[in-house]
C-alpha cells in the first residue's frame, strides 16, 4: 500500500513539473501595419493561441485570420476575401523555438532578450524566419514582445495590378503575449 | 450654351457623383452593427462546439463569417484591457480548455463579467471560425 502511495505521489509530481513547465495564453494580441503609398493599412487581432514550454524553449502561436479586425470595413472584406483568402486559409501559425535558451532564467524575474527561430506559415505558405523577441518574467507570468516584417510576396499573396506598387510590400507584425502558466487560465 | 459643352458639362457632374457615391458608400462603408444583426443560426453553445470539433463545417452547413446566436452556461469570463472574453468550455487540450470563446463589444463588458454563471446566458455574435481549439466569436452582444 505504501509503495502504492509512492508511486501515485510521484506520478503528481511529475505531472505537476510537465504543467508548470507550459505557459500559454488565448487571448493573445498580433496586429500588423503597413504604410505604403496607397494607405495605411492596420488590424488588430486578440484572441491569439499562444504556448512556450519554458524547458525546452519551444513555442507557438496560432491565429485565426477572420479575428483580425480593420478600420475599415471594406479592407477587411478585401484582407479576407482576396489578399489571405481566410476561407481557404483560415489559420496562420508559427511553432518554432528560441535558440538561446540557456540565457534565460524562466524561473527568475527579468526582461531577457530572445533569439527565436521557426517556421512561420501564412496563406498556406510556410517560410522559415528568424526573429528577436523579449520575454519579461514576473510574478504575474511571462511576458513576451515581439516587432518583426514579413514581406507580402513571400507568402504567395498577390497584389491586385490596380494597387501594385500603392501597398507597402511589407508589413510589420507585433506581437504581445501575457502567457499563465496552463492550469491557471 | 453649346451642346457639346452640356454634355461635357453633364458628365463630369456624373463622374463626380459616381466618385463621391464610391468614396462616402463602398472605401468608407461601415462595418455591420452585430448588435443589431438578425442572427443567421439559432443553437445551444454545445451543439455549435460540437459541429466544428466533429468536422461538420462545409459549405452547406458553415457557420464561420454568420452571426450566431448561442445559449449555455459559461464557464469563466477573461477581463482584458477594453473589453471582456465569455467562455464556454466542452474539452481540454494543448493550450488548456478549449471550446466557445466570445469577445465583447465594449459595452457589454461589465453586464459579462458580473453575469450570474448559476443561469443561461444567450449571447449573438460574428463567427470568425474555428482554431482547432476554439471556436471564435467577434462583436458579441448578450441577449439576456
Amino acid at each position: 500500500m505504501k509503495k502504492l502511495t509512492l508511486v501515485f505521489i510521484t506520478m503528481f509530481a511529475i505531472a505537476s513539473m510537465a504543467t508548470a513547465q507550459k505557459y500559454v495564453t488565448k487571448n493573445g494580441k498580433i496586429s500588423f501595419y503597413s504604410d505604403g503609398p496607397l494607405e495605411k493599412i492596420e488590424a488588430h487581432n486578440s484572441q491569439v493561441n499562444s504556448a512556450i514550454n519554458t524547458e525546452t524553449g519551444q513555442l507557438a502561436f496560432k491565429v485565426l485570420m477572420k479575428s483580425f479586425i480593420f478600420e475599415k470595413a471594406l479592407m477587411q472584406e478585401h484582407f479576407n476575401e482576396n489578399y489571405v483568402e481566410s476561407d481557404k486559409f483560415p489559420n496562420a501559425t508559427f511553432r518554432g523555438k528560441i535558440t538561446n535558451a540557456q540565457k534565460i532564467d524562466f524561473t527568475v524575474n527579468g526582461s531577457y532578450e530572445a533569439d527565436i527561430e521557426g517556421e512561420l506559415t501564412i496563406h498556406g505558405i510556410t517560410q522559415k524566419v528568424s526573429e528577436k523577441g523579449t520575454f519579461t518574467v514576473s510574478n504575474d507570468g511571462i511576458k513576451g514582445d515581439s516587432k518583426f516584417f514579413v514581406k507580402i510576396a513571400d507568402y504567395d499573396i498577390s497584389i491586385p495590378g490596380a494597387v501594385t506598387g500603392k501597398i507597402a510590400e511589407e508589413i510589420e507584425i507585433t506581437v504581445n503575449v501575457m502567457l499563465k502558466p496552463l492550469g491557471a487560465l | 450654351m453649346k451642346n457639346w459643352l452640356k454634355v461635357f458639362l453633364f458628365a463630369g457632374i456624373v463622374g463626380l457623383a459616381a466618385i463621391a457615391y464610391m468614396w462616402f458608400f463602398m472605401y468608407n462603408k461601415p462595418h455591420t452593427d452585430y448588435d443589431k444583426a438578425t442572427p443567421d443560426f439559432i443553437i445551444s453553445a454545445n451543439e455549435c462546439y460540437n459541429h466544428f470539433y466533429n468536422g461538420q463545417e462545409s459549405p452547406d452547413k458553415a457557420f464561420t463569417g454568420k452571426v450566431l446566436q448561442l445559449h449555455g452556461f459559461l464557464t469563466s469570463v477573461d477581463d482584458l484591457d477594453s473589453t471582456a472574453v465569455i467562455v464556454f468550455t466542452y474539452n481540454e487540450g494543448m493550450f488548456g480548455d478549449e471550446g466557445i470563446r466570445c469577445t465583447l463589444l465594449p459595452t457589454y463588458k461589465d453586464e459579462g463579467l458580473n453575469f450570474d454563471k448559476s443561469k443561461s446566458i444567450t449571447i449573438k455574435g460574428f463567427c470568425s471560425g474555428y482554431n482547432d481549439t476554439d471556436v471564435i466569436l467577434e462583436h458579441c452582444s448578450i441577449i439576456n
